[in-house]
């Protein structure tokens, strides 16, 4: 048994071995005695019959054996406050006082002890000299672990305005943060840009990652291990730069969305903004060759959020057909934006070839009146994770979207994943290098600042009550006024060093060349999108320059 | 010491006059443009951010505290006193050149009095405090390191005595550089009636004290900027008068006093004027928008927290209402904001709009509310104001009948005259059968008379204001170009 004061109150910690030697040397050692008692369980306590008030409240998600301790505050009203953890090989910890800080050795051997069993929490709070016990709190533990890091950017739930944010690495184990990058330092008075998300090649095994760099010092930064350079992918044949990026599982090629992105604003709605595509493509990008090729490259179709099988054979994206309605696609969307249903589909891809074969339906959202975005294929190639709202693919800002599956072996059955959905916006997500961890992205807690959580998928094919990521400090989230975005699993440690991303991002970007349709049998080429986007305040949010 | 009283005791005269006296508004308006929360993570965020990040915390806690002006104004004094006797001290100037000392303190004053509606966009941390805090550290480094230097070389010290021959001499200079850095701080500190009238406006607002906005639009004797003019409009919407007042208030454009002219009226207005006019979303976007670009200031989040109370959005609030609540100065007052809900909760009555604005704030205002049908009482009045000012016309009709009835016989004056003026020029309405009071129908006539007297346009407009320049016939006629910033 373990029994430990909080360590926010460290130095008044006392061990049960110095109370023994307290009580054989004086008077000193007594008080210190009378003092530890406290540390102790109650005596007695009256059950609360109900789940003690926590921050944040954790019951009954499913843990990894790795995760950092799960610290949290109690919310209720009292004058003491005793915690113990517990498993059911024996293994206990007793912390006192209303706000937890868990040291790492401590959540360690709990967690260890815990593995294929429960972690057990009990709270007591004493208010008015009588102890009450509350209903016992209980977290599977599972075997398999988590990825031990996520990247992810860091941001004001933001409109158009971007310069404050920064790419940050978590180590996943234990509260260990650092930035990889930070946007403020390289902004100076308009001359800013606009980082977007980092994305690895499978959990960063490779050692390859991207992220885009907007307007100032536009251009795609590639990294390999702790190589940097910086790419232009906007070509004359193509709507502008790689956007949603899909790094192929084992060659050096990436898929990208090509998009012509703007912002509208509602007046009233609570959902505040809708990220509207008026045009989007897909390429592939062969960073050997520095070559773009289309493989979807139509006016009536807006293809967007490439993502590859585990095999590299097929590529899922998601498409929405829409005619155009009057003289501009801007004024017509911005009117008709409800009307956007995205379905998923999929094209075989030839890895000796690079080539790619004809377009199928893989799910249709449409039929069901919903829409579809973020397709992720589970490392098993057996699970199709996506999120489904009533319209539009930007789904962070839609309170309708939630996260759904459908099995690839029987695509007919959609899974609603109802332990993971919450009735805010729950959306972008990242399977982790096992496939037994989900992380994805809610704005549950208050509907505008989007926080990071993990869900267990087991081989079963369930999802399991998903678990917020552990900050230090409980209160960390309510006092946080950045949301999480577009995180990703990490096996490894983000390689390069800040200065040399940071010298990478100030060189010219290097010019991609455009080689024509990556399509076996090339379909029509058709004009490119942009032509009928006639609003005159519209400016490309995925533009470089 | 004799020779440092009168130093100190005038110093403290001018900066307290300058701060307390004429800059009053603006260190309020400092104090919730200062982000500055007693949080972990805030504290965090500084001391990640910056090299001397606590030093940037410090500087931001004082600088909180112009929320009290005599307060802010106290503390930033004492700092600048202190950093002149440190100046002495580092320096061992003897007492006939502590006039020399107190350069330093005028010039730091000056950074901060000078800042004007760049106060609004600067991204330097505490602009006031920070570069004093600075500078008194700095002093007490060096005066420890010359105390630490004199020790090493054990001599005497080389104090005032061997410069007693030039003391008269130098006590003029000294004198003359005091009243030199006196008068530069004075001339470069930014006093423009209209900033310091719109500040105060803006901050009337902001307790729900309409009446002090009309007063404050009364007793500006200049041309009001844009800004100005939305306010005052604002306060004549909420006091009831818009029918009755609205044109006879100054129509200005006065340039605002500062570079790149477009923004000021979206950064110091945009998010009070769409919050009281019902464009919640607008509000909460451009409070978002800014705290992208210059942090967590007490404003944003003011205004962040209303839309979300307004919206219904609990979770939200609460985050906002926590937040403020660890701002030093600016938990809410839950009665006021009820208040002030109540009286916006009309035009919310209306559906939600995909939108963009531009950054025009009073154009977009002034266009959505003249292409509004329907709605609320109140909506359908700002409809018809709006419809007015953009001289659109056509949807006069369905809206004054839609009125009509809850004017209960008297019909506010603007809405009369406009009434007899469509009527005259469209026709199809026999106005005899609206309460039109007498004196408004019989200077209409006379404005008719007189229009078909006097010749071309450019020279009615000029003999006619006297007369009739408080009338909404005036500003349709003559008053070319609809006035947006």
């Amino acid at each position: 048994m373990i029994i430990k004061k909080n360590k926010l109150q460290e130095r008044k910690a006392i061990t049960p071995l110095s109370r023994r030697e307290g009580l054989g040397v004086g008077l000193v050692c007594l008080l210190l005695f009378f003092y530890s008692c406290s540390t102790s369980l109650p005596q007695q306590a009256e059950e609360a019959g109900r789940m003690a008030k926590m921050m944040p409240d954790n019951n009954g998600a499913t843990l990894p054996p790795n995760l950092a301790p799960l610290n949290f505050e109690i919310l209720e009203e009292g004058d003491a406050f005793v915690t113990r953890l517990s498993t059911k090989a024996g293994e206990e910890l007793i912390v006192d006082g209303r706000s937890l800080d868990i040291s790492l050795k401590d959540w360690q051997r709990l967690m260890a002890s815990a593995v294929g069993d429960t972690l057990w929490t009990d709270v007591f709070v004493r208010e008015d000299k009588r102890w009450k016990h509350f209903q016992r709190m209980a977290n599977p533990v599972v075997a398999d672990s988590i990825d031990p890091y996520i990247t992810y950017r860091l941001i004001r739930p933001s409109y158009v305005m971007y310069e404050e944010l920064t790419l940050v690495e978590r180590c996943m184990e234990n509260f260990d943060q650092r930035t990889i990058f930070d946007n403020m330092p390289m902004s100076k008075g308009n001359q800013g840009q606009c980082i977007n998300c980092h994305v690895p090649q499978q959990q960063g095994q490779s050692g390859r990652s991207q992220f885009h760099v907007r307007q100032a010092y536009g251009g795609t930064v590639l990294i390999d291990g702790t190589q940097v350079r910086k790419v232009n992918l906007k070509t004359d044949s193509t709507l502008s730069a790689g956007v949603y990026p899909a790094w192929h599982p084992t060659l050096n090629l990436l898929a990208y969305s090509v998009n012509e992105t703007g912002q509208s604003f509602h007046t009233l709605d609570p959902q505040k903004i809708e990220v509207i595509d008026y045009a989007s493509d897909l390429i592939l990008y062969d960073p050997e060759k520095n070559e773009v090729t289309s493989i979807e490259r139509t006016t009536n179709d807006f293809e967007s959020f490439p993502t590859w099988s585990p095999d590299g054979r097929t590529l899922y994206y998601i498409s929405a057909h829409h005619e155009l309605e009057g003289e501009s696609i801007d004024a017509d969307l911005d009117q008709n934006y409800q009307t956007l249903h995205y379905n998923i589909y999929a094209r075989d891809f030839s890895p000796e070839t690079h080539k790619f074969g004809p377009r199928r339906l893989v799910f249709n959202a449409e039929a069901m009146g919903k829409s579809a975005s973020t397709p992720r294929i589970s490392p098993d190639g057996r699970w199709l994770l996506f999120s489904l709202a009533d319209y539009g693919q930007f789904h962070i800002w839609h309170r309708s979207a939630d996260l759904c599956m459908i099995s690839l072996e029987n695509i007919e059955r959609l899974e609603s994943l109802e332990s993971l959905n919450s009735p805010e916006s729950d959306s972008y997500h990242s399977w982790s290098s096992n496939g037994r961890w989900i992380l994805f992205s809610s704005r549950r807690a208050d509907g505008n600042y989007t926080r990071l959580y993990m869900a267990y998928f087991d081989k079963d094919g369930h999802a399991h009550r998903p678990v917020l990521l552990p900050q230090r400090s409980p209160k960390y989230y309510t006092q946080l006024l950045r949301s999480f975005n577009a995180a990703e699993w990490m096996v490894r440690p983000f390689g390069p060093s800040p200065k040399a991303l940071d010298e990478t991002i100030r060189q010219t970007a290097l010019q991609a060349k455009y080689a024509g349709s990556a399509l076996l049998v090339p379909e029509n080429d058709q004009a490119i999108s942009n032509a009928k986007i006639t609003k005159q305040n519209y400016h490309n949010i995925y533009e470089n320059n | 010491m004799t020779k440092r009283l009168p130093y100190t005791l005038l110093f403290i005269v001018i900066a307290m006059w300058v701060m307390m006296g004429v800059l009053r508004p603006f260190l309020l308006e400092t104090a919730q443009l200062t982000p500055f929360l007693t949080t972990k993570v805030f504290a965090q965020e500084m001391m990640a951010r910056h090299t001397w990040g606590w030093l940037l915390y410090a500087a931001s806690f004082l600088q909180s505290c112009m929320f009290l002006p005599w307060l802010g104004a106290s503390l930033l004094t004492l700092v600048l006193v202190a950093i002149a006797y440190a100046t002495r001290w580092a320096l061992r100037l003897p007492d006939s050149c502590f006039g020399l000392c107190w350069v330093a303190p005028f010039l730091l004053l000056s950074r901060f009095t000078r800042m004007g509606y760049l106060i609004y966009t600067s991204k330097e941390v505490a602009v006031a405090f920070a570069w004093p805090l600075a500078a008194l550290l700095l002093l007490l480094v060096l005066g420890l390191a010359v105390k630490g230097l004199r020790a090493l070389r054990r001599g005497p010290a080389a104090d005032g005595h061997k410069l007693k021959g030039l003391d008269l001499m130098l006590l003029g200079l000294s004198f003359i550089a005091f009243a030199g850095s006196a008068y530069r701080m004075w001339e470069q500190t930014y006093k423009d009636t209209n900033f310091l009238n719109a500040l105060q406006m803006k901050q009337a607002i902001e307790r729900d004290d309409w009446d002090e906005v009309l007063r404050l639009a009364r007793d500006n004797r200049q041309e009001p900027t844009r800004l100005q003019v939305c306010f005052t409009r604002l306060a004549l919407y909420k006091t009831g008068q818009m029918g009755d007042r609205l044109f006879a208030h100054p129509d200005g454009s006065a340039a605002y006093n500062a570079p790149e002219q477009n923004q000021w009226l979206r950064l110091m207005g945009a998010q009070l004027l769409y919050y009281h006019l019902g464009k919640t979303g607008f509000a909460y976007r451009w409070a978002m928008e800014d705290m992208v670009e210059y942090g967590e200031r007490p404003m944003y989040l003011r205004t962040m927290h209303r839309v979300a109370l307004l919206n219904g959005e609990e979770a939200l609030a609460r985050k906002y209402e926590q937040a403020l609540s660890h701002t030093l100065f600016y938990e809410q007052d839950t009665n006021i904001l009820e208040q002030e809900a109540t009286a916006i909760r009309p035009l919310l009555n209306y559906t939600d709009q995909l939108d963009g604005d531009n950054g025009l704030i009073e154009f977009y205002l002034l266009q959505s509310f003249a292409l509004t049908e329907g709605g609320s009482r109140q909506m359908v009045e700002l409809s018809l104001m709006c419809s007015l000012i953009t001289k659109h016309l056509e949807g006069f009709w369905p809206r004054f009948m839609a009125l009509l009835p809850g004017w209960q016989g008297h019909i506010p004056t603007h809405y009369q005259e406009a009434a007899l003026m469509v009527a005259q020029l469209q026709g199809g309405v026999d106005t005899s059968q609206l309460p039109i009071d007498n004196e408004v129908r019989q200077r209409f006539e006379r404005l008719v008379e007189a229009s078909a007297q006097l010749g071309d346009s450019g020279s009615n407009a000029y003999t006619l204001r006297a007369e009739y320049g408080d009338t909404y016939w005036y500003y349709y006629f003559f008053v070319e170009g609809l006035k947006t910033t």
